[in-house]
């Protein structure tokens, strides 16, 4: 290569793209390297255990879904310029190459569309490595790189253009927000000051499961709590978050921050949504520099607490053979285990877990961007057959609770897909909402 | 000076020299780095969650064991093993008497040791040859993962060449093999000895504050 | 039962081997010729040459060795007794208990000595550890030969692409550790069965020494570990290696090594017979082995001197055996290792090397190729 400079031959400017490409990719692999990364890239003894735990991996077989095989250009990276005694290694000529342009590129799909950043491998890695927090710090390096999916920077566009990912304007918002309070009978406020509370919804919900508005106003009317939605930051959705674009993912932070504090909230409801729960309540203070004037509480931990409180009577309970998915966001990686189980016990008489139930349950195969990427739409299909799997083995089940609009969506693609329709999905707040004890709320 | 007192006496000592100085250059390093800061309330401590999630990986979950037993039996059997040898060994214990502590403590009965050897040794192989029988393994496999482990078997195996304790070659054999996995160490997959420590750490810390042991 | 019959089952090849010892144990306690001593004197020499001498048994010269049993003794090459030359062969008799050939006699109180160890150790020297090695070498050169012959086994009509599951990982991970520890006691072994007449004079006793003493307690390590491995193999690989009447079309075709088609199921015949080979003859070795490892378990002595020849015949069958099974599943055969490294084989090795289990793993499709071709 440089023989050839010297002879006096111009290396040519797609050339000189592709190694900024690649050089820009490894600048952010190596600025998101703290101590965290560099330990687990340390310390993985490539034991193959975290494939076991891949859904991706499960369900293909494939070996190259391994989960730390997923890492090996950002590993290569920190080798060749972190990691200490490399001057050592040098010696031997023992130090990688930076990855190319093209690896990367060929790594895509194994960044992008099977990983859904769910952590599962985390649980079985003998060593307790994040694999799915370093594959997020990995897709900055891809985003930098101009190598993100096609079908999340088309949503990254969408949500710059709208601030949602499906183009949900607070037109829309308006329509679907009055049509639930005919629904309820109950008058739901936008843009209230002074407002105790301020909810923020996935485009899912507002645009697919509207009802969950409406389930919002009947429990916090019955727990006689003020709440409101703004019309300049209803969006929950992060999809700065999933493709891995920090810039991104503050903005649209920032934007909630502002429109609560303008509307002078002192808490702000995260949806059941899995990623826009992390996004606003572990990552945000980290992305805006600050933390907010105001709590981020997960509606299922504000339910959960208002129950305990005693402010939510449960009237009958849901009589139906129901289990409940964890979603990995809220669960797992979001420590909201217990809460979903004490509102499900509370409003449900045949409550029976699946497999794995809990800490480690299966994903539904399309979080983490991957329902929102369309090259992944095959592998997604696939991964779900080990959720319908943990569904199959439950005798009689005739609805899942699935507390996540991104998963709720990918349950009732797949189930459609096959054809399945034995039982039903809904959400958490909406069976707790359609238990209430009508009377005793009434009453408070 | 013979070759028994060469690798049981310089070359020894510059290899645990290099060990000891290698690791602590390169575990230091991995601190010095430090962690992104975290500025999110938090609803548990990181602190506890740094120890909580060092001490939950030592136990497989349940979810998994069906799918992983094999290498749950290599794993354990081979560490554990191992650890009891290197410190419950008559000759070892005498060594580390002898040469550098100056305090010993009770050792293994030889079929005590005859028993844990064949632990270790059963874990190891089958940590190796599942290595090399599973497309996950062979993918991901590097050179270091099977020099590490070769090493680790041929220091083992000249340890029990050695057992009759009747030939100074043979003593000699182990202690230069001995050096050179001493020597090999800090700079390779090794390590993991005391990685783990952070890794587990550094995840157990970031989720304890999310009230959460992953 | 006992302990009684199942010695004289297991015994029954080792007298055969000693048949011929007989008439050179007695011609060589009757008339062992020595050229050196000089008339009437006992020098050290002579006391070795003539040791020396009933050791080699069979070599003796043929005159000497055709000497009619009993013949009286010259005065200067008679056995040395408490009577300068003369035999004292009754006394001999009398105390090691009447015959010293019949190893199936017991002990009794009234015997002062025995003789079987004598017998046991010319075995192991003039039969055992002369011919052992050439069992592995000369299967090593019939693979040669057969490599000559035939070459690589491909797959006929090449790679299809498409894989059929054919192991689990635990058979896999199974299989490599019985080969492993398999691999490590046979180089052992035979360095402490052929050590002596092979490494000995090349490297000198001390050498030698310090090999053996290593490889016994490597040996007496692994050992216990086979055993384990053995049941594991066992129970991981019973299923599809019971006989079928399927292969008696392949022991008649000789497997189809030499061309021709042959049908086979799961696993061929020669599959089966080294897998039965292998736990049966593993079996033996293992009690042998554990003989020889506790040896104070065993009372009678001569347990433990039948237990050291069928250790080393049935170690040197199984290594022989196994050089081929390394050969047909490796270099020998074109896709045949893929089985054991992944797991999965080529739908087309499949079908060529095994097509009934081929048609039951696939019996929709294949059933449809059928039909198609009919």
């Amino acid at each position: 290569m440089s023989d050839q400079q010297t002879a006096g031959q111009r290396p040519d400017e797609a050339q000189d793209d592709r190694q900024d490409g690649a050089a820009a990719a490894v600048g952010k692999f190596l600025e998101f390297t703290d101590g965290a990364v560099a330990s687990y890239f340390e310390s993985c003894v490539h034991c193959g255990e975290c494939a076991e735990a891949c859904h991706f991996y499960l369900s293909t077989g494939d070996p190259r879904y391994t989960p730390t095989y997923k890492l090996l250009p950002m590993v290569k990276a920190y080798r060749r310029a972190r990691a200490p005694l490399r001057t050592v290694r040098d010696m031997f000529g023992l130090l990688p190459d930076d990855p190319t342009l093209d690896e990367l590129r060929e790594w895509g799909p194994l960044v992008y569309d099977s990983c859904t950043m769910c952590g599962r491998c985390t649980l079985v890695c003998p060593m307790g490595i994040d694999i799915a927090g370093t594959i997020a710090r990995m897709r900055e390096g891809y985003v930098a790189a101009g190598l993100a999916p096609e079908g999340l920077v088309h949503a990254t566009e969408m949500v710059r253009r709208t601030t949602s990912p499906m183009g949900v304007t607070a037109k829309a918002l308006r329509a679907q927000v009055e049509h639930q309070e005919k629904e309820t009978g109950i008058p739901i406020s936008l843009d209230e000051k002074g407002a105790e509370y301020m909810a923020i919804l996935s485009s899912m919900e507002i645009m697919g499961y509207p009802e969950v508005i409406g389930a919002y106003a009947r429990l916090f009317k019955a727990a006689d709590i003020s709440w409101t939605i703004s019309t300049k930051a209803y969006e929950a959705t992060n999809i700065g978050v999933q493709i891995g674009s920090g810039a991104l993912a503050r903005e649209i932070v920032q934007r909630v921050v502002d429109a609560a504090e303008e509307l002078g909230v002192r808490h702000v409801i995260s949806p059941e949504c899995g990623h826009a729960y992390g996004a606003l309540r572990w990552a945000g203070p980290n992305l805006i520099g600050r933390r907010y004037d105001f709590e981020v509480v997960h509606i299922i931990e504000l339910i959960d607490r208002l129950r305990r409180e005693g402010r939510l009577p449960i009237g009958n309970r849901d009589a139906r053979r129901i289990t409940l998915h964890d979603p990995c966001q809220i669960v797992r990686r979001g420590g909201l285990l217990k809460e979903p189980r004490r509102l499900l016990d509370a409003a449900a008489s045949d409550f029976v877990e699946m497999d794995n139930a809990g800490i480690a349950n299966l994903c539904c195969g399309g979080g983490g961007g991957v329902s929102a990427n369309p090259r992944a739409a095959e592998l997604q299909s696939r991964a779900f057959s080990c959720k319908l799997d943990q569904l199959n083995a439950i005798e009689g089940l005739q609805a899942v609770v699935v507390p996540c609009a991104n998963c709720r969506s990918v349950f009732e693609d797949a189930l459609d897909e096959r054809e399945i329709d034995n039982f039903e999905i809904i959400g958490l707040g909406e069976l707790v909402a359609s238990t209430l004890d009508q009377d005793k709320a009434a009453q408070g | 000076m013979s070759f028994l007192q060469i690798v049981e006496g310089p070359l020894f000592w510059v290899a645990a020299a290099v060990f000891v100085l290698g690791a602590l250059w390169r575990v230091g390093g991995l601190i010095a780095m430090k962690r992104r800061r975290d500025i999110a309330p938090p609803t548990g401590s990181a602190a506890a969650g740094f120890i909580r999630g060092n001490l939950r990986h030592f136990l497989p979950r349940a979810a998994f064991a069906r799918r992983t037993w094999i290498h749950l039996v290599g794993g354990y059997g081979f560490h554990l093993g191992l650890f009891v040898l290197l410190l419950f060994a008559a000759p070892h214990v005498a060594f580390l008497d002898k040469r550098i502590l100056g305090f010993s403590w009770p050792a293994l009965p030889r079929w005590a040791f005859i028993l844990v050897a064949e632990i270790a040794f059963a874990g190891l192989i089958i940590l190796w040859v599942r290595r090399i029988s599973e497309p996950v393994m062979r993918l991901i496999s590097d050179a270091d993962d099977h020099v590490g482990s070769w090493l680790t078997f041929l220091v083992m195996l000249s340890g029990c060449f050695a057992l009759q304790q009747s030939h100074d070659a043979l003593r000699a054999t182990h202690m230069f093999l001995v050096d050179i996995w001493l020597l090999y160490f800090p700079f390779s997959r090794l390590m993991h000895a005391f990685t783990f420590v952070l890794s587990r750490g550094h995840t157990g810390a970031t989720y304890g504050r999310r009230g959460i042991t992953p | 039962m006992s302990l009684r019959w199942f010695f004289i089952l297991l015994v029954i090849p080792g007298l055969l081997t000693l048949t011929p010892l007989r008439a050179t144990a007695q011609s060589a306690g009757g008339t062992v010729a020595t050229g050196v001593s000089e008339r009437g004197k006992q020098t050290l020499e002579d006391i070795l040459a003539r040791q020396k001498a009933a050791l080699r048994g069979l070599k003796l010269a043929p005159g000497t060795a055709a000497a009619p049993a009993g013949a009286p003794a010259g005065p200067d090459t008679g056995p040395l007794g408490p009577r300068g030359n003369q035999s004292l062969s009754d006394i001999w008799n009398r105390w090691r208990g009447g015959d010293p050939l019949n190893l199936l006699k017991p002990y009794s109180a009234d015997q002062v000595m025995t003789t079987s160890g004598e017998q046991w150790r010319l075995l192991r020297v003039e039969y055992i550890r002369r011919y052992a090695g050439w069992f592995p070498l000369g299967a090593l050169v019939l693979l040669v030969a057969f490599w000559m012959y035939r070459g690589r086994i491909r797959i006929r009509a090449g790679r299809a692409g498409r894989k059929i599951a054919r192991f689990t990982i635990t058979q896999r991970v199974a299989h490599w550790f019985t080969a492993g520890v398999f691999i490590l006691l046979a180089l052992t072994g035979l360095l402490i069965l052929l050590g002596r007449p092979l490494i000995l004079p090349w490297l000198g006793h001390d050498a030698h020494s310090v090999l053996i003493s290593a490889a016994m307690q490597a040996h007496n390590l692994f050992g216990p570990l086979f055993i384990a491995a053995l049941i594991w193999l066992f129970i991981k690989f019973l299923p599809g290696n019971l006989f079928h009447p399927v292969d008696l079309g392949w022991i008649l075709r000789l497997g189809g090594l030499f061309g021709g088609h042959v049908s086979a199921g799961r696993f061929n015949f020669g599959e089966k017979a080294w897998f039965w080979l292998l736990i049966i003859v593993g079996a033996v070795l293992s009690i042998t082995g554990l003989a020889m490892e506790f040896p104070w378990l065993f009372a009678d002595l001569r347990w433990l001197q039948l237990s050291t020849v069928l250790h080393a015949i049935g170690a040197i069958v199984l290594i022989s055996v196994a050089l081929g099974h390394i050969y047909i599943g490796s270099i020998g055969m074109e896709g045949a290792i893929d089985s054991m490294l992944e797991g999965e084989v080529d739908e087309n090795w499949a079908r060529e090397h095994h097509d009934l289990w081929y048609q039951e793993v696939t019996s929709t499709t294949g059933k449809e190729k059928e039909e198609a071709s009919a």
